[in-house]
Order: structure tokens, then C-alpha cells, then sequence
């Protein structure tokens, strides 16, 4: 299977912005893969696995966080992190 | 953001004696209560919005720690406390561990900047294993105050 790399830039819509509870999704999500998936918004890069990491780049809503993922399922866990950040929890904190 | 900012000391809990989930939520909003940053008016409604966000996906961030939060209309900012399990109490955390150390937090609804500020503090503290170690082997309220001190002073996390 080819190695492919991906870079998605998504805008945080969940109005709590990038919180606790999307972060361990997130790190779920990522560690279900194979793809190595790291977040960066700024200066600051963090690894997709890791939810004490993914909670320090402070991303509130309207905010950008770009998603560098690499690996034969790259695209699927993009696509499955997305959605997070849109908000798939619906309006709480 | 530092702990001094939201945590409040007089809520802190070095034994918490909750051996489940809603125990362990009740136990920290009555703290809050007792230490007068919450009306007890309030008291069912928080433990109820906070059992209802943990039902979408726990708030267990891992390595033994885990912060129960919500949004309430009854705070004008952001309260906090912090309570250390010796026991631990299970709350279906990302690794499956059992929780120790506990961020509780309560926002206003039209304030998520701080929440998450208040997030990046703990997450960056907890980063370092010291902390860590430090916070779960806490016996009593003033360990866990010296720590906070000191975290706020950046002797842990830079």
C-alpha cells in the first residue's frame, strides 16, 4: 500500500473550541489508525496520540489547527477527525 | 492562565473517599458548595450537567487524571477545584487506568477561552512527571496547595 501525506487546515466551529473531551477523541481516533498524525497551530506542533499535548495549543472557536497526517490511512483519519473539531458534541464545554 | 486563577484552595480534597464517577462529581461540587463559590440552590443542577457531558465521552485525559467540567449559568467565571483519590476511581479513561487526580471546573457559558486556557495550564503541568507524581501522592490539602505554588511558579512545566 502507497505512503501517502496529507494536510488539512480546519477551522474550529465547536463552540467550546478544541476541549477535553474532543482531544481524548481525537487521541482515539488517531490511535485506532496507522497513520502518524501530528496538529500544529502557530509554532506549535503536538503529536496526534497524545491529549495532554493536543490540550496545550489552546484552540478556541474560529481558530485554525492544521492536521499533518501521514500513512497508508491518512486520509481516513483526517477524515474522522474533522468532524471533532466541528463540533460533534454539540454546545458544551 | 495559573492554578491561583481558578482553583480554589478552600475546595481542594486530599482524600476524596468516592469510589465511583457521580460519587467522586458530587463529592467535588459540594466541596465548591461548602466553600461558598457555588449557591447550593445550584448544587443538583452542576452535578447533573456534569454527569450529562461525561455520558458523551469521558473526560478521563489519561494517566490518572481526569477533568470533570461543565458550562453553568449560575458562575460569573471560572471556579475550579482539585481533589487526589488514594484509591482511584474508575471513569473510562482514554488508557483505561483508573483516576487519581481530578480537575473539576465550572465556566460560565459565554466564557470558552478561559476553559480552555485553564486546560492548557493543567494539561502543560501535568506534562511533567514531578507534578504528576507530586499532586497523586499528596496527603493533605497543604501538599497539595505547596504544589500548585509551586507549579504557578514554574518549577515544574516550563
Amino acid at each position: 500500500m502507497s505512503e501517502t501525506a496529507i494536510t488539512r487546515t480546519i477551522v474550529v466551529t465547536d463552540p467550546a473550541g478544541l476541549h477535553a473531551r474532543t482531544a481524548v477523541a481525537i487521541a482515539a481516533a488517531v490511535r485506532r489508525g496507522q497513520a502518524n498524525v501530528t496538529l500544529i497551530k502557530d509554532d506549535r506542533r503536538v503529536p496526534g496520540t497524545e491529549v495532554l499535548q493536543i490540550l496545550t495549543l489552546v484552540a478556541e472557536p474560529g481558530e485554525s489547527v492544521e492536521i499533518q497526517a501521514s500513512g497508508p490511512d491518512a486520509r481516513a483519519v483526517l477524515d474522522s477527525i474533522e468532524p471533532l473539531l466541528a463540533g460533534q458534541f454539540g454546545d458544551e464545554a | 492562565m495559573k492554578f491561583a486563577d481558578f482553583i480554589c484552595s478552600e475546595a481542594i480534597l486530599a482524600q476524596l473517599s468516592a469510589q465511583d464517577k457521580e460519587t467522586a462529581i458530587r463529592e467535588m461540587v459540594q466541596s465548591l458548595c461548602s466553600a461558598g463559590k457555588i449557591e447550593q440552590d445550584e448544587f443538583e443542577s452542576i452535578v447533573k450537567a456534569i454527569l450529562k457531558r461525561e455520558e458523551l465521552g469521558s473526560t478521563g485525559i489519561g494517566r490518572g487524571v481526569a477533568v470533570p467540567h461543565t458550562k453553568h449559568p449560575s458562575v460569573n467565571q471560572l471556579v475550579g477545584t482539585v481533589a487526589v483519590s488514594p484509591e482511584g476511581v474508575d471513569f473510562a479513561s482514554l488508557d483505561g487506568e483508573v483516576v487519581h487526580l481530578f480537575f473539576l471546573l465550572i465556566s460560565p457559558p459565554d466564557r470558552p477561552g478561559d476553559h480552555l486556557r485553564a486546560l492548557e495550564n493543567i494539561s502543560r503541568q501535568l506534562r511533567d512527571d514531578t507534578f504528576c507524581r507530586f499532586l497523586k501522592q499528596s496527603k493533605t490539602i497543604e501538599d497539595i496547595k505547596t504544589i500548585l505554588v509551586e507549579a504557578d511558579n514554574n518549577q515544574f512545566a516550563s
